[in-house]
């Protein structure tokens, strides 16, 4: 498949799937929770709504910096499919949560203004377990080019168990899920309001949700690469990994700021520094 | 669209309540109601809601809080007033520290009655208040499309209870600038307001500080009104009346979601146009009306003089001159 047709398919589908994923995670935890749930087309509604709603803002300012979010996250899955360098994909995905936080910033209301502070300890917290997973896949296959790596002959995962699981660690503070949505929670009364996004309404939190949906995408689409030599088995991987995120997120209460940032650093230089060292290790023998 | 009645957010505040409804408002959410299966999340931040939802009577302290949660809704936003303390007052309705019900202070569209309200009322509530969320969500929609046939019109008796709640909603902002709901448009009784239509402004020497009441009386005309229609309902209102070769402007008003699309404006210019033989215009807000000062002070009005009203509210007094060469008026009808 060209790179183009695969960019083309990206920017039409990943909303839609991302939706759709949305909608399962809402009901998968309802179902959870022994509740019914809400429709699987649920995100889509709430999008459609906030769309036609007011826009109340306390800086005009602050829509521009969400609408660069949105952008950049799109932009970040866009390389990814496109099969560019995972080195540069990593760069713009830090640029698009920068610019969440400087949205939040901008808002200039206590709550978001320590949401964003927390977005930026999440940020810190998970950066280096990203970076020493594309370093890792460099390792096994010689490219940072994920075209290179998603046509690798064997699975990664099996080289790579330990950066894996890493990011899977990763994958939950990046999705924002129990224990470690610090900074902005999907469900409601917490202590920070709605953390980052309290201050966003109508047009500029639909386009928050749709930058999830994207980010989602991109992100399940990194897991697959670890099992990309086998594609039926990537892509149940993914879902399962997905589905496995949720599970988390309704059993574990949140984590304090301080544990989310050790733990993750803990697992970044355990599994995913370790990982690395035994893949020299052998290498060198 | 469908996606406004499909995803009802929901902020939930206890106004004063026995908690009595508040557990049954959150027994809603429970696996036996699971009210999320109709899209019913409830939120934490009144930015992200749609419905208000407000249990308990209403005293001093829960009156700001409520009007500030209002305020914060995003239009198109409902209210419900659930269980009978929010709906009237209930049994404290006559104590002391008790204003009534939640609509001593918000405009209220949908009322759940009960003493606790049961969660299948509350339910039931919510989806009628959807279908007063879409219909608002169509009205808003079709007036700022039609927003450019706005029709300046001369407003009758039959107009008041309408001008009236166009009123309250509209002076909800002055009364939280100044943290005052004793403002007098906020307390106006119809019945007042219809005696207005009639009555010459008596009153006006006190109000307006006019040279020699007594004097004025035969000069005084009618409190003419205006009114700004689009659809059929109107958004914006003002009110004036001449005395001698000075109309006195008094109350422009328009709905919070039209505001800064020059209604205001051309409310200011058409009454003006009304009192085609007076020369001197004259009109007041509180010292805090950032917007209105800045309205007026941009349609020509140089401040005259600042007064004290209450402790917390000082008049500002505005004046203009009628421009030297009136040109092409297009007269009220």
């Amino acid at each position: 498949m060209s790179p183009w047709l695969r960019l083309i398919i990206f920017l039409v589908g990943a909303p839609l799937l991302g939706g759709l994923l949305a909608g399962w995670d809402r009901r998968l935890s309802a179902r959870m929770q022994a509740r019914r749930g809400p429709p699987l087309l649920q995100p889509f509604y709430d999008v459609l709504k906030l769309w036609q709603k007011e826009n109340v803002v306390v800086r005009r300012s602050q829509n521009f910096y969400i609408f660069f979010f949105l952008l950049l996250v799109i932009f970040t899955g866009a390389l990814f499919f496109a099969g560019s360098d995972l080195l540069l994909v990593i760069f713009a995905l830090t640029l698009a949560a920068i610019f969440f936080v400087l949205a939040a910033c901008k808002a200039s209301s206590p709550y978001s203004f320590v949401g964003a502070q927390r977005e930026l300890i999440q940020l810190m917290a998970y950066e280096p377990m990203v970076l020493l997973t594309a370093i890792g896949m460099y390792l096994v296959t010689r490219s940072f080019y994920v075209h290179d790596i998603a046509a690798h002959p064997t699975l990664l995962v099996l080289a790579l168990p330990g950066i894996f699981l890493g990011f899977l660690y990763t994958l939950e503070i990046k999705f924002r899920k129990s224990p470690f949505d610090l900074s902005s929670s999907h469900h409601a009364h917490q202590e920070l309001v709605r953390g980052l996004t309290t201050e966003f309404s109508g047009r500029a939190l639909a386009m928050i949700e749709i930058a999830h949906w994207y980010e989602t995408v991109f992100l399940l689409g990194w897991v697959y690469l670890f099992f990309a030599a086998s594609p039926l088995l990537g892509v149940l991987v993914s879902l399962a990994v997905f589905g496995f995120v949720i599970l988390v997120d309704n059993v574990f209460a949140r984590l304090k700021w301080q544990t989310a940032l050790r733990s993750a650093w803990v697992v970044a230089l355990v599994l995913g520094f370790g990982n690395i060292l035994v893949l020299s290790w052998l290498r060198h023998l | 669209m469908h996606g406004i009645k499909k995803s009802p957010w929901i902020i939930h505040y206890d106004a004063s309540s026995c908690n009595g409804c508040d557990i049954e408002t959150l027994a809603c959410l429970t696996p036996l109601f699971d009210v999320e299966r109709l899209g019913v999340v409830n939120m934490g931040n009144p930015k992200h809601a749609d419905i208000f939802l407000v249990t308990g009577a209403v005293n001093p302290q829960s009156q700001a809080v409520i009007r500030n949660i209002y305020h914060q809704l995003p239009e198109p936003k409902v209210v419900v007033a659930v269980g009978i303390c929010a709906c009237s007052g209930g049994i404290f309705r006559d104590c002391y520290n008790v204003s009534g019900g939640v609509d001593s202070v918000i405009p209220v569209d949908v009322y759940v009655p009960g003493c606790a309200a049961r969660p299948e009322a509350i339910i039931d509530g919510v989806v009628k208040a959807l279908a007063v969320l879409e219909a608002k969500h169509r009205e808003m929609k079709a007036l700022a499309n039609s927003l450019d046939q706005t029709l300046y019109l001369r407003a009758d008796k039959s107009d008041a209870p309408e001008i009236l709640a166009l009123q309250k909603i509209a002076y909800q902002s002055e009364a939280e600038l100044y943290g005052d709901d004793s403002l007098p448009p906020l307390q106006q009784t119809l019945a007042d307001l219809l005696a207005d239509f009639e009555r010459t402004p008596e009153r006006v020497a006190v109000l307006a500080h006019a040279p020699a009441a007594e004097d004025t009386h035969p000069d005084a005309d009618q409190i003419v009104f205006l009114k700004a229609v689009v659809n059929g309902k109107i958004i914006g209102s003002v009110r004036g009346f001449a005395i001698g070769a000075t109309a006195y402007i008094r109350r422009v008003i328009v709905h919070p979601y039209f505001r800064g699309r020059g209604i205001g404006r051309r409310l200011l210019r058409e009454i003006e146009n009304a009192f085609p033989d007076v020369q001197r215009f004259e009109a007041k807000t509180g010292h805090q009306s950032k917007r209105n000062l800045f309205q007026l002070t941009h349609t020509g009005y140089q401040v005259l003089r600042t007064e004290p009203f209450t402790p917390h509210i000082n008049w500002v007094f505005l004046q203009k001159e009628r421009a030297p060469a009136p040109a092409t008026t297009k007269n009220v009808k």
